[in-house]
């Protein structure tokens, strides 16, 4: 092996360490007794499961929403689109506790949408949906930057051949340029369901209640101490383990298949 | 046929500004212009996917200017082939017939028979990723032609392939023609191609029109020295129009006023001359035969490439002429063509054609 390739492989094994070590110690000292008796408990099951949903609610609003906007960013050109560009990347950059102020702000009762949803029956604040709209809010970069990326990747003259062969720009867009893309979004969602379920600062502002698992652990490290916030991480950790290598190697034989 | 008039398109700081294209019913048109000069924006505009500012396409006696591309019957065929990479050969050719919701059994025989036309038959389960050149070349021209479009516009087809299946294409292409009776334009920067393909050629550049005519025409009578030197002139001589029309040719004299002519209004002053290369002889070839001039002139360089071989000839500082011999021709001469050696050459009397200097 020459030095280039040891210098990579080493610099890479080293960074592969750093990340598990934490996760593999916590697994090893969790006690076997006490990960039981977490999973038998109702409100740890029901918390790991709005999580799931929540930050899947999320994702699905972020394909409806998120995929139309990616194509535009990667199809039109259009003064300010840095700008635009700028404000899809905006909650990566700035803290999610902020985020989630600035959300109440808006989304709150007595503020201006969150009126307009109440009048429609929906509320944000220590609900299902605020959580939802919280996850949505912080992880949709993930989602629309893959989309474009995606898009971008997608030669432009096969929608215009297939305009000229009778098809409508929603037929291109359809039959043309979603199934081209398919495994960029897919690759997105993954990464924003994957990042919504991870929220905790947005979601502490706008719905602590119904807890959500990061903010479960959170509380039960606050009130009982490490020994049984821990359980509870462990537990989020191995079903996004099973769930995320799952959803990988689905979109993996996708692939190939194509 | 297709006919355009007085288009203006706008993209960023490129404009298009098309006075007038006229392409006859069952023509093979060929649009010539180097790179970046605007032919696949012409003919993108023509397929609808660009919106003319202003101006009118008419395309079977049908305005078409605004029309969306999908119900302007025409097929695309580009360099890059931009066939579906996600479907079948099958799928590909199949595409608009599906749209057309036409019956399954119906477009599996249209598609065989487009496929067998095309020499495809045996890739039709396969993907674009595992085509060659040519391949995705022919399955893209069978997926426009399926549809029976009455104009099939060609974006540069052929520059992508190696020489030898780009030869094969190019007789393919001649088959299509007059199988279908299809109407076709064709954009290439390709000269070789042009005078093979075309029944008309237009010539472009920055985003104009500027001559058109049969290949042969266009090469004989340049309106301009760029279309001059597209159409493979390579001699210009700067010359002097006197009062009376005495034409004088620098380092070379006066011209025989029978001989060539410029125009009336064409008044006094400078203008180049020119002639095609194989105008010029040498050896014993120069001493024969009537020539409008005759004299000495200096080998300044030399290229040699697997058939031919073409001189650069220099006569003072002004004058530089351009000859192409085959190598046997070159063989033959009583000289050895090597640079720095006086020959004597002689210019023929045809194919002379004046060009107003300054006029690019």
């Amino acid at each position: 092996m020459n030095s280039f390739r040891l210098l990579v492989t080493g610099a890479g094994l080293l960074l592969l360490l750093l990340l598990t070590v934490p996760l593999v110690n916590m697994l090893v000292q969790s006690e076997p007794a006490i990960l039981a008796s977490t999973l038998a408990d109702q409100e740890v099951i029901a918390s790991v499961f709005l999580t799931l949903r929540a930050a899947l609610w999320a994702t699905l609003a972020g394909l409806l929403l998120g995929v139309p906007l990616a194509y535009l960013l990667a199809r039109s050109e259009f003064r300010g689109k840095s700008i635009v560009q700028g404000m899809v990347d905006l909650p990566v950059m700035i803290p999610h506790t902020a985020m989630g102020v600035a959300l109440l702000m808006i989304y709150g009762r007595k503020f201006l949408l969150g009126g307009l949803f109440q009048r429609l029956g929906i509320t944000f604040v220590g609900t299902e949906a605020g959580i939802s709209l919280a996850m949505a809010y912080v992880s949709m970069p993930f989602l629309v930057n893959a989309a474009r990326e995606g898009f971008t990747a997608v030669d432009p003259r096969l929608e215009k051949v297939a305009r000229t062969l009778g098809a409508s720009p929603w037929q291109a867009f359809f039959r043309v340029s979603l199934p081209l893309c398919r495994r960029a979004i897919l690759s997105g969602a993954i990464m924003m369901w994957a990042r919504g379920i991870s929220e905790f600062g947005a979601v502490v502002v706008l719905a602590y209640h119904p807890m959500v698992a990061p903010i479960l652990i959170w509380e039960r490290f606050q009130s009982y101490g490490l020994r049984y916030a821990r359980p509870v991480a462990v537990l989020l950790i191995i079903l996004c383990l099973f769930v995320f290598a799952g959803l990988r190697w689905l979109a993996a034989r996708n692939g190939r298949e194509e | 046929m297709l006919r355009l008039g007085n288009i203006r398109v706008h993209l960023g700081r490129f404009r298009l500004r098309i006075h007038r294209l006229h392409v006859r019913p069952g023509e093979y048109r060929v649009l010539l212009g180097p790179t970046g000069t605007g032919k696949t924006v012409l003919l993108e505009t023509i397929a609808g996917l660009y919106a003319p500012r202003q101006g009118q396409i008419v395309l079977n006696g049908r305005d078409v200017t605004r029309t969306p591309p999908e119900h302007r019957d025409l097929g695309v065929v580009y360099q890059q082939y931009a066939l579906f990479p996600h479907l079948q050969v099958f799928d590909n050719i199949a595409f608009g017939l599906r749209l057309r919701r036409e019956a399954d059994s119906r477009i599996r025989k249209k598609v065989e028979e487009m496929a067998s036309f095309l020499g495809i038959s045996h890739l039709l389960a396969r993907r674009p990723g595992n085509l060659s050149g040519g391949e995705c070349q022919r399955t893209a021209l069978a997926r426009a032609l399926v549809l029976r479009p009455r104009l099939l516009l060609l974006d540069e087809p052929l520059s992508a392939l190696d020489l030898l299946t780009r030869d094969r294409l190019r007789r393919e292409l001649q088959r299509i023609h007059a199988n279908f009776g299809i109407t076709i334009l064709h954009i290439t920067h390709d000269l070789d191609e042009a005078f093979f393909l075309a029944d008309r050629m237009t010539v472009m550049r920055n985003g104009m029109l500027l001559q058109e005519g049969t290949p042969q025409a266009v090469a004989r009578r340049p309106a301009t020295r760029f279309v001059a030197e597209l159409t493979g002139t390579k001699n210009f001589l700067p010359a002097t129009v006197a009062a009376d029309g005495t034409i004088m040719v620098r380092e070379m004299g006066p011209l025989d006023p029978g001989l060539m002519t410029t125009p009336p209004g064409a008044g006094q002053g400078e203008i180049l001359l020119t002639f095609p290369s194989w105008a010029i002889e040498l050896g014993a070839a120069a001493e024969q035969g009537s020539h409008w001039w005759r004299g000495k002139a200096r080998v300044t360089d030399i290229r040699r490439t697997e058939s031919q071989v073409e001189l650069e000839l220099a006569r003072g500082d002004a004058v530089r002429l351009h000859t192409t011999l085959s190598r046997r021709e070159a063989e033959q001469l009583p000289f050895r063509p090597e640079p720095g050696a006086t020959v004597r050459i002689a210019i023929g009397q045809n194919d002379l054609h004046w060009l107003p200097a300054g006029e690019e």
